[in-house]
């Protein structure tokens, strides 16, 4: 009876008909926003509330070793730029007396004027501030004063190996030297934190929508470079350039049983400080692994291990010397003297530096006479497959070329080229080609591949050292003894005054420039190679230097370069004499 | 709030067992009847009153996060601070160690080259 009454339209059932409508609208609402438009609201909560922050990774130190000890060559520090918002700035007369006694040379010029620029919101005052020079300057409360923090690379060591390391840019990439090469394993990977903040941004740990990604620092490395041989090498390097006025010199320094490298410099240079103000790009180039060039007379020493490895000659095996030789039609001559010296030993035809003795080998590995296509293919060997020339030698700087060599079956692999390539010319390598070959060639013969990275360097200061690279066999025990002894008797023979009870040796290149395809006259390159050590070789040492319209010669303008980083390496090393 | 007076009543339910003719074993024979009544409103006021607390307990907590938040953001801040001194003083030791530092020291100045050297067999 009740309902039935209800719905005869009493007030009560209009109110309740009426309170279902309104809850209707509610619930059909509410489902809406909360059901259909969820996402849409939770991206939107989300883009308000979580802020995504990226924890920058920290770029790996690159340390040099002293002796057993790594150094620091390169470190980050964390700098701070100050800025200003003009228009904020309350009182302008103690932020210029601040910044003045506190920033010192870290002050940008005119900063009463940058404050005075009030449609301006954001002007640099001073940047490379370091973290006690900021503090100093917020413990003032300067009001419209803001900081930004950021990391850069400092060089306690100065310039020294600039070439090597190269430099950071602006982006945080690495650029040149190890930087660039081994800029994956230094940079590292940045982390994510992506958190709930509170109205300031203040990350909270309230809520599940936080990912916290550590960053991955990048991995501190050692170098092989010896920073008191660096220093040396470049002191000595600077010294002869200056002794034969020259404006170009490079130099390396390896050791010949491992492949490692302790010291690589070139001249000039620059501070990776303040790169933009070096004279020219060239002074980022690491010439001694970027710059071919025709090494001259230091390939006779390969020439000759060759010989002796394939059998055709020995340090005591003569040839009729008539002072040139002629190849398919071309008279090629001694740089010495063109005259006829007559019956030559092979000794001879190295300390004299004679390209008639090593054509002559060139012919015996072929026919006897011709310098035939089975000669060419072994000569080809030995440099290209065994030696490494014309292709990288896989060290970890950025910027090494491959160099080039001609191979036999091409119509410019020919005799002539090949008759040319025997004593230095017609091919070009880089010093760190040649430094590699020459070592494993005085070392019992085997070539190690060349090296930069001793190892990494934990959080703690330990090195771990790196897997060695690989090495192989060229030439035997027995050919690497004799060549090794007849480099010590060139030197020797060329006058050298090295201490006594050291085996030390060598061999002089000097090598014309090419001019627009033409072989210049006045302008040649000064190379020597050599090694020093005991019984065992303990280092090679390569040095070049050149210029511009400069006749540079090796033995005068390269060897005595070689001679001061020699001497110094053996007291450096605390190499005992033999007959000590 | 309001109280409906009632008199309180203790009932006694005898049930009879088939079995045995008396009592079952662990069977409530008395039930309490409170004299107070809760009205609707009463009810309705207890519940808010509830999650009023339940509320607040929930906002204390909340709020105990955040400031523990804050604490960990602090202590964030003091480690990147001292992080900071360390590779500052990392860099100044690499600067008083680095080479051309300790050849100009009065210690390296005052040293003399060796006249003569020899080695230990």
């Amino acid at each position: 009876m009740r309902l039935v009454s209800l719905r005869k339209g009493s007030r009560t059932a209009f109110l309740g008909v009426c309170l279902l409508a309104v809850m209707a609208i509610f619930v059909v609402r509410l489902f809406y926003l909360q059901i259909i438009k969820h996402d849409d609201y939770v991206a939107q909560s989300n883009a308000e509330q979580i802020k995504p922050l990226t924890i920058p990774a920290q770029r790996g130190l690159i340390y040099a070793m002293d002796g057993d000890s790594p150094v620091p060559l390169v470190i980050n520090q964390t700098v701070y730029t100050m800025f200003a918002d003009p228009t904020t700035v309350t009182d302008t007369s103690k932020v210029l007396d601040t910044i003045r006694k506190v920033a010192g040379g870290n002050l940008r010029p005119n900063p009463e004027k940058l404050l005075a620029i009030k449609d301006s919101r954001y002007q640099v005052l001073a940047t490379g501030l370091t973290h006690d020079q900021a503090q100093m300057i917020k413990d003032q409360n300067l009001t419209g004063i803001g900081f930004q923090q950021e990391s850069q690379r400092v060089y306690p060591e100065g310039s020294l190996a600039a070439q090597t390391l190269g430099f950071v840019n602006d982006a945080g990439v690495g650029q040149y030297g190890v930087e660039q090469g081994m800029n994956t394993q230094l940079s590292g990977h940045d982390g994510l934190l992506k958190s709930v903040t509170d109205v300031s941004g203040v990350p909270l740990t309230i809520g599940n929508q936080n990912i916290d990604k550590p960053a991955q620092n990048g991995e501190n490395i050692a170098l092989t470079i010896d920073r008191n041989v660096q220093a040396y090498v470049e002191k000595a390097l600077a010294a002869g350039l200056a002794r034969s006025k020259a404006p170009d010199g490079s130099a390396i320094v390896m050791d010949p049983q491992t492949g490692h490298i302790l010291a690589m410099a070139n001249l000039p240079s620059y501070d990776p400080s303040n790169y933009g103000a070096a004279a020219s790009d060239s002074a980022f180039q690491n010439a001694v692994i970027s710059t071919p060039y025709e090494a001259g007379s230091v390939v006779k020493s390969l020439t000759i291990s060759m010989g002796i490895n394939q059998g055709v000659i020995t340090p005591s095996s003569t040839y009729y010397n008539k002072g040139s030789i002629v190849v398919d039609g071309t008279t090629i001559q001694n740089a010495s003297t063109t005259e006829s010296l007559g019956t030559t030993t092979m000794q001879t035809a190295l300390t004299d530096s004679l390209n008639t003795g090593m054509v002559t080998i060139a012919e015996r590995l072929g026919d006897g006479s011709n310098i035939t296509q089975s000669a060419r293919n072994t000569i080809y060997d030995y440099f290209h497959d065994r030696f490494g020339f014309g292709q990288p030698t896989g060290i970890e700087a950025a910027g090494e070329s491959p160099g080039i060599i001609i191979a036999p079956n091409t119509v410019q692999g020919n005799a002539v080229r090949y008759s040319n390539m025997v004593f230095g010319q017609g091919m070009d390598i880089t010093m760190l080609q040649m430094a590699s070959a020459f070592s494993s060639i005085i070392n019992g013969g085997v070539y190690h591949d060349p090296t930069l990275v001793e190892g990494t360097v934990d959080s703690n200061g330990n090195l771990k050292p790196a897997t060695a690279k690989p090495s192989h066999q060229v030439v035997s025990a027995a050919t690497s003894a004799q060549i090794k002894n007849m480099l010590q008797v060139d030197r020797k023979g060329n006058g050298a005054k090295d201490p006594a009870g050291y085996d030390v040796g060598g061999k002089t290149g000097t090598s014309q420039a090419l001019i627009n395809g033409q072989y210049s006259f006045t302008q040649t390159t000064g190379t020597y190679i050599g090694f020093g050590g005991t019984s065992a070789a303990k280092y090679v040492i390569m040095i070049q230097v050149s210029g511009p319209g400069l006749n540079l010669q090796g033995a005068a303008d390269a060897s005595p370069i070689f001679g001061d980083i020699s001497n110094w390496m053996l007291k450096y090393l605390q190499l005992p004499p033999a007959n000590s | 709030m309001s109280y409906q007076a009632t008199t309180q009543q203790f009932y006694t339910t005898r049930r009879r067992s088939s079995s045995n003719n008396g009592w079952n074993r662990n069977q409530n024979t008395v039930a309490f009847v409170s004299q107070v009544k809760l009205g609707p409103v009463a009810h309705t006021a207890l519940v808010a009153l509830m999650i009023t607390v339940l509320g607040l307990v929930y906002l204390t907590q909340a709020t105990r996060a955040t400031s523990y938040d804050y604490q960990a953001q602090k202590i964030d801040s003091q480690i990147a601070d001292l992080s900071t001194q360390k590779s500052d003083l990392e860099v100044e030791n690499a600067r008083l160690t680095a080479l051309e530092t300790v050849q100009n020291s009065n210690v390296a100045k005052a040293m003399t080259t060796p006249a003569a050297t020899n080695y230990a067999q």
